[in-house]
């Protein structure tokens, strides 16, 4: 299967080479031919002979045929549109696509490239639990890293309570609330070890008291005075 | 007062031969310990240096079984893992003294970080005495604490006191003869016991526990190196960093944080079965103060409100009434005058008259200046720095200024030296101790020594503006700050070394107990007459020597044409900067003299107090940087200031004439 690309693609709306050579069963197929029409749409573009040119080759000829049929996309003219089911596949498969990105490189701070490779990857194999999970730990975001939109998921409407995000920087954690360390991320070993001696560590319940003119912290009767960059890396989740 | 403390000294020593037995106190700080060691041992008590270290520990005797006993008061410590030279200094004395009987003082109403500490002791096998003080603070907050049931689950011997009330005090004494080893001990993940049990079987039978040992050494404890190359062969000790390695190797987090992780856990357990909380809803007035002390606004007027008490106190009655009475009556007119009489009479040769009583004097000089001029204004500071340490203020005053500090690098506890520097720099360079690196100490020795005017300077430069128009004090206040902000700035930059962290605890805000605040000032006063009295004696005695050898003369010869040429300043004023480096308030009250004689303008006025208030630190601020941070960077650094103060009296020298600006 041999896909061709525009010049005008950059990152996340379309994707390098890598997703492609993943793409190997008709499924992935699909869902990148999918995600590509999104793309085009977003981009004010929808004609067929952009479609056409993505999928040149016999196979994927075949396979964008067999989504017509099924009804995913139509044409009308020169112009594809989705249709129902292939408008809710999409969106799916995008809100993967972007939420993962996000994930890889704001928590695990992957660079830009590898957290593509990986989120072409993920996008056809997360399950809408674990999407749902992703989406609710970083907090509902409305905007990839790159700042296309992520289609909001049932997640993002529920009621009130289970909106919260589920882990945050402490930063997040409005003052005077209650939050359990989930982790600490940070690179200073000694800070790690100063932090527990006191309390702070995984498990322990811990409220942000102020944030200016320095962050206050209390755990338990313990109160300590600490610098802005420490409660960025103290991971809370609310309780 | 020098005699008495040489009397303490000696009578501590009689009674280490003696004693066979030490108690020591051990805890994590503000939890009462220093009362609980007054208490203890009343009077007699000796605040000194852990050997090789600038923490301080104390050491008092009380009466145990009918005999004279040693007790040792240890630094403050979250961790028996250390991460801080006192927890180092806590840690050793626990490793060092044996068969000592170990009390450890904890906060009631944080039984979470006491148990953090006991389970320490209990790893080290070392039998101790679990002492829950503040126990009205706990009750007051809703927590109880079942004491038969932690009995039960620790086998540690447990009493509750309210230290500050005396009560229950007297059952320290009395459950000492029964102690025993707790059973806190706490099972680590297998891989890291694995390890524990690899490394524990290289170590020797000590003081404490193998077992604790190999923990702090697989958490990577650098502090034990040189115990371990005492008794270990360079082979086996790579053997123990490598064993290190490999189980680091398998875990994503520190092995130190790990364990903390565990301990936490086990001691989460217990804490749990044996606390019952009852919220109570009501803010006490106390933590309502708290609050406001740090609030974005409040905490800044309550801030402006404390500075302004502190220099009314240290500044105008201590450096200005209390300083005067000392100077001018009891040395100008008692004391002086008397030994002038008496080296008259008794001494015949006159190089040693002067000595003793010349202008550059042993008594005259240095001995009023230490006591006349310096000692009152470092005990009223000690008295007001005890009442913010012992309410709670301090580490506030810290939080309020971490911001201001940032930016030049360093973090809000610089502000503590900064602040004494402007009583006494010397002083001041000797509290520099409080930060945690050593970059930090550098740098706040720096701007010390550079720009920061002493109380006595600062008399003598207000004096000496207040002929002016303000925009004198603006500009010569404006540069100085400029240059104290760039050079911090550019220090923090470029000096290596990691910035410390701000990890600072508050303490709940109390009122102050004035008994425990004239016992701290009095043994930092008696610090004082032993580091820093010597230094002005010794100050003294080299001006002495180059008095009389000339090379004074012939240093102002050499100077004049600096002087002249890159400052534009009358040759005359040469004098006053030499001897602002051996006393900085006298150079300028010698600038002073010759503005009063009109040999001054305006501009050249500003230019010499720009320079004079740059300039080197006085002579015994100088030997006081040399024995903290050692011969190198006391002449790294008065090089540094020599060369910036001349560079911006030039610069600024330069301005002014090419602006033609007339103030």
């Amino acid at each position: 299967m041999q896909f061709n690309w525009g010049k005008r693609k950059p990152h996340c709306h379309i994707r390098g080479p890598f997703c492609h050579r993943e793409a190997e069963t008709r499924d992935r197929a699909i869902d990148e031919l999918l995600e590509f029409i999104w793309n085009l749409r977003e981009n004010g573009v929808s004609d067929v002979a952009d479609l056409q040119r993505e999928a040149s080759d016999p196979e994927a000829r075949n396979i964008l045929s067999y989504m017509e049929q099924e009804g995913l996309f139509a044409r009308e003219g020169d112009k594809v549109y989705l249709r129902e089911k292939g408008e809710e596949k999409a969106r799916e498969i995008i809100r993967r696509h972007r939420l993962t990105e996000r994930l890889l490189m704001e928590i695990f701070e992957l660079s830009e490239e590898e957290a593509e490779k990986e989120a072409c990857k993920l996008e056809h194999i997360l399950s809408p639990e674990v999407t749902d999970s992703v989406c609710t730990f970083l907090g509902h975001p409305p905007v990839c890293p790159h700042g296309k939109p992520i289609p909001p998921g049932k997640c993002c409407t529920a009621p009130e309570k289970s909106v919260k995000p589920l882990v945050m920087p402490l930063n997040d954690l409005d003052p005077g609330a209650e939050g359990r360390i989930v982790f600490i991320s940070t690179n200073f070993p000694a800070r790690l070890d100063k932090l527990s001696a006191l309390g702070v560590a995984p498990g322990s319940i811990i409220k942000v008291r102020q944030k200016k003119p320095s962050p206050i912290i209390q755990v338990g009767e313990t109160t300590v005075a600490v610098d802005p960059e420490i409660i960025h890396d103290i991971y809370v989740k609310a309780v | 007062m020098r005699k008495r403390g040489k009397n303490r000294g000696m009578e501590s020593k009689d009674i280490n031969r003696k004693s066979t037995k030490k108690i020591i106190l051990v805890g994590n700080p503000n939890v009462g310990k220093s009362v609980v060691f007054n208490y203890l041992t009343g009077k007699y008590v000796v605040v000194s240096n852990y050997p090789g270290t600038t923490v301080e520990v104390s050491h008092g005797t009380t009466k145990w079984r009918g005999k004279n006993i040693t007790v040792l008061d240890t630094p403050g410590v979250n961790s028996l893992l250390p991460t801080s030279e006192d927890e180092i200094v806590t840690r050793n004395i626990l490793l060092n003294e044996k068969d000592a009987l170990i009390v450890q003082v904890a906060d009631a109403k944080n039984l979470r970080r006491s148990l953090l500490i006991s389970s320490q002791l209990s790893e080290m096998g070392l039998p101790f005495l679990l002492v829950l003080n503040m126990e009205d603070e706990a009750r007051e907050r809703g927590i109880k604490i079942n004491y038969q049931e932690l009995y039960s689950l620790t086998d540690a011997r447990v009493i509750s006191t309210v230290a500050t009330q005396k009560k229950n005090l007297e059952k320290i004494t009395e459950e000492l003869g029964d102690l025993r080893e707790a059973t806190l001990n706490i099972s680590y993940p297998p891989a890291l016991e694995e390890a524990i049990s690899q490394i524990a079987e290289f170590l020797p039978e000590e003081n404490i526990s193998p077992r604790s040992i190999a923990i702090m050494l697989l958490s990577g404890d650098k502090s034990l190196k040189r115990w371990l190359h005492a008794r270990l062969p360079e082979s086996r000790i790579n053997e123990i960093e490598a064993i290190r390695r490999s189980c680091q190797a398998g875990f994503d987090q520190p092995i130190s944080y790990l364990i903390n992780q565990v301990r936490l856990e086990k001691v989460d357990e217990i804490v749990r079965l044996v606390t019952m909380i009852k919220p109570i809803k009501r803010k006490r007035l106390s933590t309502r103060i708290g609050e406001l002390s740090v609030h974005p606004f409040w905490g800044v007027v309550i801030l402006i409100g404390v500075v302004y008490l502190l220099y009314q106190v240290i500044g105008v009655f201590g450096a200005g009434v209390a300083v005067d009475f000392m100077e001018k009556t009891v040395f100008g007119e008692y004391i002086n005058p008397f030994f002038m009489r008496w080296t008259g009479r008794l001494v015949p040769m006159a190089w040693l008259r002067d000595l003793l009583v010349g202008q550059y004097g042993l008594l005259t000089m240095a001995m009023t200046y230490a006591f006349a001029l310096i000692l009152p204004i470092i005990t009223f500071f000690f008295i007001a720095f005890g009442l913010m340490e012992d309410s709670g203020y301090l580490p506030r005053l810290a939080v309020m200024s971490n911001k201001i500090f940032r930016l030049i690098g360093l973090n809000g506890k610089a502000i503590l030296p900064m602040i004494l520097g402007l009583g006494c720099a010397t002083m001041a360079t000797l509290t520099t101790r409080i930060l945690e690196s050593k970059r930090d100490r550098i740098i706040v020795t720096l701007l010390l020594a550079l720009g920061v005017p002493c109380s006595a300077q600062m008399a003598v430069i207000f004096g000496m503006l207040s002929g002016f128009s303000p925009m004198m004090v603006v500009l010569w206040a404006g540069v100085v700050g400029l240059v104290l902000a760039v050079v911090g700035y550019l220090a923090a930059r470029y000096l290596p070394g990691e910035s410390s962290d701000f990890v600072l605890e508050l303490p709940p805000i109390r009122l102050p107990r004035i008994g425990n605040i004239l016992i701290k000032t009095l043994s930092r006063i008696e610090w004082y007459l032993k580091e820093a009295v010597p230094l002005f004696a010794l100050s003294t005695f080299i001006l002495f020597i180059m008095d009389k050898t000339g090379i004074l003369i012939n240093i102002e010869k050499g100077a004049s044409p600096l002087i002249k040429g890159v400052l534009g300043l009358p040759v005359e004023t040469t004098q006053a900067f030499l001897i602002g480096f051996l006393r900085r308030d006298y150079g300028a009250a010698g600038l002073l003299a010759l503005a009063r004689a009109h040999t001054l303008s305006a501009e050249q006025i500003l230019v010499a107090l720009v320079t004079m208030t740059l300039f080197v630190p006085c002579l015994a601020n100088f030997l006081v940087i040399v024995k903290e941070r050692g011969w190198k960077i006391g002449a790294a650094i008065s090089g540094f200031i020599l060369t910036v103060a001349f560079t911006v009296g030039g610069l600024l020298n330069l301005i002014l004439k090419i602006t033609g600006f007339k103030i």
